[in-house]
């Protein structure tokens, strides 16, 4: 029938022998026998039924249940096939599956705060409201109508970093902990998608407020700096408090900055490079003290 | 009370564990060897604080734990008897969207099945050990409380762990479940360290060689079912009426009441001890 399977083991009256279809099945064949087997195999019912002998029952019911299980999981939305095909591992992938921070719901929600805190600062700016009196119409009154946006965007930015490394955002927290996955790579997995994602949001909000330009690039350190703090105070306070300290950090010199009516002040030069310091430190601690991750009895 | 000469696999020495000013954990000393240890204890006993350290979750203020030979304290050991341990907390938290193959193949994970072949062979083999296999699809939401018991108990079955912590695993299944369940433990492989605690002294009695009973955060027996139930020789009776001096009674499904106690009812018949009336009187005597 076909003469590209090899000679001794080969075709018997134009099939492939038994001995042949035996060690096709159990993985002893070699490549070329292989290669011909499969092809012969195509346009042969009978040695496609004949091949079936040789496979033990288990091993078929077992390749019948991985491949249920395989079906059964979810192969994530577009953004993760991209990652998968930018060679990030199918592994880490799947971890980002219980960061809540990375949920619509989560994400619905960022959105709406991102979307009052910008929409507030943009229809004053823009003088789609008016403000200052019934009869006045205003066109970008001040820097101070910038700060409620200033003050919510890295602090949203920081919530959903906070959310991915949270214990009280984990419902399976414990068998994280106790199992030996590297808690400090679970922890940076998680925190720098969530930092990735909540950004989008933040960023873009920023480039349509009437605020300078230099405005959703000015964002980006003291985001960064937040979220390297929080962590990095994690493993000398724990994660809550390390969270909470962190907001702190940030909301109260906008606050007052924003009383002065100067809060742009606080992503302006001097800010930026107090920031950037930050976050040295900050990375430092982290190099240093990773160990901490490994959470349980290293309380 | 100690039997035999045996290798410990898992040894707690002096465990101490406070929460604020509640004493959970009091000098409690523990030595498990190979095959399945059951917990007995009621309510507040520190049946899964004890466990929780075993599991190397939670650290207690005094004592040492040693599994394996393995020292928590230090990282990389504590990361080693992660790699041996399978651990089903006594409430498990689940990621509700999760699929039950999902949640399963996320725990694979974590316990660096990173492989993704050999990690759906791991989870198809757990799922069909709890006779999960037609809920691989299921989102752990819409399941039962019986059937994410079965779900916690697969996730510990991962990796094929060498030590077996088991907190409350019978809770919420029904009794055709619980025998199965004997079953699936009686057949796993590589005869791992078992801990499992739980309130029904029948499981105890039933898949258990060794038994050991906490009482206010301190171990009260240690010993076979067989030694717990002797314990109490002597001092079970069987009677038609109830006796105010027993320390315990309560009727039977055949009319007559059981008693528990140092004195005869009158017209009593002593009889055959069961592991539940040693664990009883353990407890009465304790206060507990």
């Amino acid at each position: 029938m076909t003469s590209a399977l090899p000679g001794p083991a080969g075709p018997a009256a134009g099939h492939a022998s038994d001995d042949l279809l035996a060690s096709y099945a159990t993985g002893t064949a070699g490549p070329v026998a292989v290669w011909s087997v499969e092809a012969h195999l195509t346009g042969c019912p009978r040695c496609r039924s004949a091949l079936s002998a040789h496979v033990a029952a288990e091993r078929l019911a077992r390749n019948r249940s991985v491949l249920l299980v395989r079906v059964a999981l979810p192969e994530g939305g577009r953004v993760q096939r991209a990652l998968r095909r930018c060679g990030v591992p199918d592994h880490l992938l799947r971890l980002l599956a219980a960061t809540p921070s990375l949920r619509r719901s989560w994400l619905l929600s960022v959105i709406g705060v991102v979307a009052v805190a910008a929409g507030e600062a943009a229809a004053v700016g823009y003088g789609w409201i008016r403000t200052g009196g019934p009869t006045v119409l205003v066109r970008y009154p001040g820097p101070e109508v910038l700060a409620p946006f200033l003050l919510v965007a890295p602090l949203l930015v920081l919530a959903g970093v906070a959310a991915a490394f949270l214990p009280m955002f984990d419902p399976a927290y414990r068998l994280a902990v106790a199992a030996p996955f590297s808690g400090f790579t679970l922890l940076l997995v998680r925190s720098v998608s969530a930092l990735a994602v909540a950004l989008v949001p933040v960023v873009l909000a920023a480039f349509l407020l009437p605020g300078p330009g230099w405005l959703p690039a000015a964002l980006l350190l003291p985001s960064l700096a937040l979220c390297a703090f929080a962590l990095a105070a994690a493993t000398v306070v724990g994660p809550r408090a390390a969270a909470i300290m962190a907001g702190a950090l940030w909301a109260v010199p906008v606050l007052l900055l924003a009383a002065a009516h100067i809060p742009l002040l606080a992503v302006q030069r001097n800010a930026q490079f107090a920031c950037a310091a930050v976050l040295c430190a900050c990375a430092v601690v982290l190099l240093a003290r990773h160990d901490r991750f490994e959470w349980g009895w290293a309380r | 009370m100690t039997h035999g000469v045996r290798t410990v696999a898992v040894r707690a020495d002096g465990l101490s564990r406070w929460y604020g000013t509640t004493r959970a954990l009091e000098e409690a000393d523990l030595a498990l060897e190979r095959g399945v240890t059951g917990l007995l204890g009621p309510n507040g006993a520190g049946k899964t604080t004890l466990l929780s350290i075993l599991a190397t979750v939670n650290e207690p203020d005094r004592g040492r734990v040693s599994v394996f030979g393995l020292d928590p304290r230090d990282v990389a050991e504590r990361v080693e008897i992660r790699r041996r341990l399978g651990y089903l907390p006594q409430e498990l938290g689940y990621h509700r969207h999760f699929t039950v193959a999902g949640f399963l193949d996320y725990v694979a994970i974590l316990k660096e099945i990173t492989d993704r072949r050999r990690r759906a062979e791991e989870v198809a083999r757990v799922l069909a050990a709890l006779g999960l296999e037609r809920r691989a699809r299921t989102r752990i939401r819409a399941l039962s409380g019986g059937l994410r018991q079965r779900l916690g108990i697969a996730q510990a079955l991962l990796g094929q762990p060498d030590l077996l912590i088991l907190d409350e695993p019978t809770a919420g299944l029904d009794p055709e479940q619980r025998l199965r369940f004997r079953e699936l433990l009686s057949d796993l492989p590589g005869d791992p360290v078992i801990v499992l605690s739980t309130h029904q002294a029948d499981d105890i009695a039933a898949i258990c060689p060794h038994v050991v009973v906490l009482l206010q955060g301190t171990v009260h027996f240690t010993g076979t079912p067989a030694e717990l139930a002797a314990t109490a020789a002597g001092r079970v009776w069987a009677a038609g009426e109830r006796d105010a001096r027993a320390h315990l009674s309560w009727r039977g499904g055949d009319n007559r009441w059981r008693h528990i106690g140092d004195h005869p009812p009158p017209g009593a018949e002593l009889v055959a001890p069961t592991v539940e009336d040693g664990y009883l009187l353990l407890s009465h005597a304790a206060g507990a």
